[in-house]
C-alpha cells in the first residue's frame, strides 16, 4: 500500500489548489529536521503558538516569525518559495478580518480619519490601526509557528502522536484511513474531471455545475464501491478493528529540549521586558 | 458624463469591486492566530457535547457492523475532496463548495459533526486553510451548526409538498448561508466594535464576508441539488447503504 500512496502523493502534489504547487505533506516527507522525533515538533510548535497567542505582542510575533522560519528553512530546508506561498494563504482572510477590525461606523465624523459615506462615516484611528498591524503579526507568527510542525512532521507521524496522546482510538483510525482516501479520491476524481474536460464538458457556467454535480455524484459512487473493497482487502489480511503501525525510532535528543527550554526562557524574559 | 452615466459609472465601479474581491473564497476557515485565547478554548467546549454525541453514534455504527468503518472514513475523505474541489464560478475566481450541506443530508448531522473535525484538522495540516487553534471555532461554525441547519430543513420540508429539488436547495444554501452567519458572529464576539460593541462588529464581518459568501451559498445550493440528482438516479443501493433514505 506504501507505493500507492506514493504515486498519489505525486498525483495531489500537482493537483493542490491554493498551497502554490506543492502540498505541505510533500515538502514534510523530505524536511531536513525529519529525524527530530515527532513528539518533540508538536510539543514545541503547539507551545510556541499557545504563547504567541498568549503574549500578543507585536516584538513576540515578529521573534517568533523569524525564529520559525529559521527552524523551518534553516535546519528544515525547505525551499524559500514553497514557504512563501505557503504563507500567502491566510492572506485573502488577513485582509477582510483585519480590515474590520481597523475600521469602525458613526453618525458624525469622528476619529483620527474618517471618511463620509452618506449614510454616516467610516473612520479608523490610530489605536485600531496600531491593533490591526499587531493582528496581523500574530497571525503571521502563529501560521509560521504551526508550520514548524506540518512543514516537517509527515501526517502518519502526526497521528502516531496523538495515540500516544490518548487521542479516541476510533478517531485515530478514521484519520489514518482517510488520510488515504483522500488521495485516491483524488486521482478518480482527477481523471473524471479531466474525461469531462476532454469533452467540452466546462464550456460555459450552465455546464460546469451539470459537469461538477456529475463528477461528484459519481465520486460518490466510486468511493462508497471502493470502501467495500477496501474492507474485503483489509479482512483478507486480518483486520480486526485495529491497524498496527510500525513506526520510526526517533532518536532522543536531549540537546533539543535544553535548546527549546533555553529559548522559551529567552522568549518569557524579552516578553516580561517589553510587556 | 451625465448624470444617469455617472450613476451607472458608480454602480459598475462598486459591483467590480466586489467581484475583484471574490477569488478570496476560502476565508470563511478562521485563521491560525486571528481568535484570543479565551475563544479558541471556549468555542472547543462548546462543541464538545456535539462531538460527543457524533463520536457515541459513531462508535455504536461500527461496533454494530465492522463494515461500516471504510464507509465512514470514505464518506469523510468525500467531504474533504468535495470541499476541495474548484467549483465553477462566474467570476472565474476560484472558490470551494463547504460540502456541509451535502454531508449533512447524506450521512446526518451527528456523523459530519466528527467527520468535518477531522476534515478540518487535514485542511489545516495538509492545506493551511483554517488552523489548529481556531480549529473550535471553525468546527462549531462549519461542521455542527451548518450542518445541523441544512439537516432540520431538509427533515422539515421531505415530507412536505414542497418540490424535492428546492428543498434539498434551501437545506445546502441557507446551512452554507448559517455557517457565514455563524462565523461572522464568532468575529465580532472575539473583535467588538470600540464604541458600538458586538452587534455593530458583526454587522461588519458580514458585510465584508457578504461579497464572497451570498454567491457561493447559491452556487452550493445548485450543485448540491446536482449531485443530490446524480445520486439518485445512479447510486440507489450505495444511497440505501447509508440509511440516506431513513
Amino acid at each position: 500500500m506504501s507505493n500507492h500512496t506514493h504515486h498519489h502523493r505525486h498525483g495531489f502534489k500537482k493537483h493542490s489548489h491554493d498551497t502554490g504547487g506543492s502540498s505541505i505533506d510533500y515538502l514534510a516527507v523530505t524536511s531536513g529536521i525529519r529525524h527530530w522525533s515527532p513528539e518533540f515538533k508538536v510539543g514545541f510548535s503547539l507551545l510556541l503558538l499557545v504563547f504567541c497567542l498568549f503574549a500578543n505582542h507585536p516584538i513576540i510575533s515578529v521573534i517568533i516569525m523569524l525564529t520559525a522560519a529559521f527552524i523551518t528553512l534553516g535546519l528544515g530546508k525547505i525551499p524559500l518559495g514553497n514557504y512563501y506561498s505557503l504563507l500567502t494563504i491566510p492572506f485573502a482572510f488577513i485582509i477582510m478580518g483585519s480590515l474590520a477590525v481597523a475600521v469602525d461606523f458613526a453618525k458624525g465624523p469622528v476619529g483620527d480619519w474618517n471618511l463620509f459615506l452618506y449614510w454616516g462615516y467610516a473612520y479608523v484611528t490610530k489605536k485600531s490601526l496600531m491593533n490591526m498591524g499587531c493582528l496581523i503579526l500574530k497571525i503571521f507568527a502563529a501560521v509560521s509557528s504551526m508550520f514548524i510542525m506540518t512543514l516537517s512532521t509527515p501526517s502518519f507521524e502526526l497521528f502516531a502522536v496523538m495515540k500516544k496522546a490518548h487521542c479516541p482510538q476510533l478517531i485515530v483510525e478514521l484519520m489514518h484511513m482517510i488520510y488515504r482516501f483522500i488521495f485516491i479520491l483524488m486521482s478518480v476524481q482527477r481523471n473524471m474531471r479531466i474525461s469531462a474536460e476532454s469533452r467540452l464538458g466546462f464550456c460555459d457556467f450552465k455546464t460546469s455545475c451539470y459537469s461538477f454535480g456529475q463528477i461528484a455524484g459519481n465520486l460518490f459512487i466510486v468511493s462508497l464501491k471502493k470502501a467495500n473493497a477496501y474492507f474485503d482487502a483489509m479482512e483478507a489480511r486480518c483486520y480486526d478493528g485495529t491497524f498496527a503501525f510500525l513506526e520510526d525510532e526517533s532518536e532522543k535528543q536531549p540537546k533539543l529540549i535544553v535548546f527549546a527550554v533555553i529559548y522559551f526562557v529567552v522568549l518569557i524574559a524579552i516578553w516580561w521586558l517589553v510587556h | 458624463m451625465k448624470r444617469n452615466e455617472k450613476r451607472l459609472f458608480a454602480i459598475l465601479m462598486t459591483i467590480a469591486c466586489l467581484f475583484a474581491i471574490a477569488p478570496t473564497a476560502n476565508a470563511m476557515h478562521i485563521m491560525e492566530g486571528y481568535l484570543p485565547p479565551v475563544f479558541c478554548v471556549a468555542w472547543g467546549v462548546i462543541c464538545l457535547p456535539f462531538l460527543f454525541f457524533g463520536f457515541k453514534k459513531l462508535s455504536k455504527s461500527v461496533e454494530e457492523n465492522r463494515k461500516s468503518i471504510t464507509m465512514i472514513a470514505m464518506s469523510g475523505a468525500f467531504i474533504f475532496v468535495i470541499s476541495s474541489l474548484k467549483i465553477p464560478s462566474v467570476t472565474g475566481s476560484c472558490s470551494h463548495m463547504t460540502g456541509t450541506g451535502l454531508g449533512a443530508i447524506l450521512f446526518g448531522p451527528a456523523a459530519v459533526s466528527v467527520l468535518g473535525l477531522i476534515v478540518l484538522i487535514f485542511q489545516a495540516i495538509l492545506l493551511a486553510h483554517g488552523g489548529l487553534s481556531s480549529i473550535g471555532a471553525n468546527t462549531f461554525s462549519m461542521a455542527i451548526a451548518g450542518p445541523l441547519v441544512s439537516w432540520l430543513i431538509y427533515k422539515a420540508l421531505k415530507n412536505t409538498k414542497v418540490n424535492k429539488k428546492v428543498t434539498i436547495f434551501l437545506a445546502a444554501a441557507i446551512g452554507d448561508l448559517f455557517t457565514y452567519c455563524v462565523t461572522s458572529f464568532q468575529l465580532a464576539l472575539a473583535y467588538p466594535s470600540a464604541q458600538s460593541g458586538v452587534a455593530a462588529s458583526a454587522v461588519k464581518f458580514l458585510g465584508i464576508f457578504a461579497t464572497t459568501q451570498l454567491p457561493l451559498a447559491i452556487i452550493e445550493g445548485i450543485l448540491t441539488v446536482i449531485v443530490m440528482i446524480a445520486l439518485e438516479s445512479y447510486a440507489g443501493s450505495e444511497l440505501k447503504a447509508i440509511k440516506y433514505a431513513e
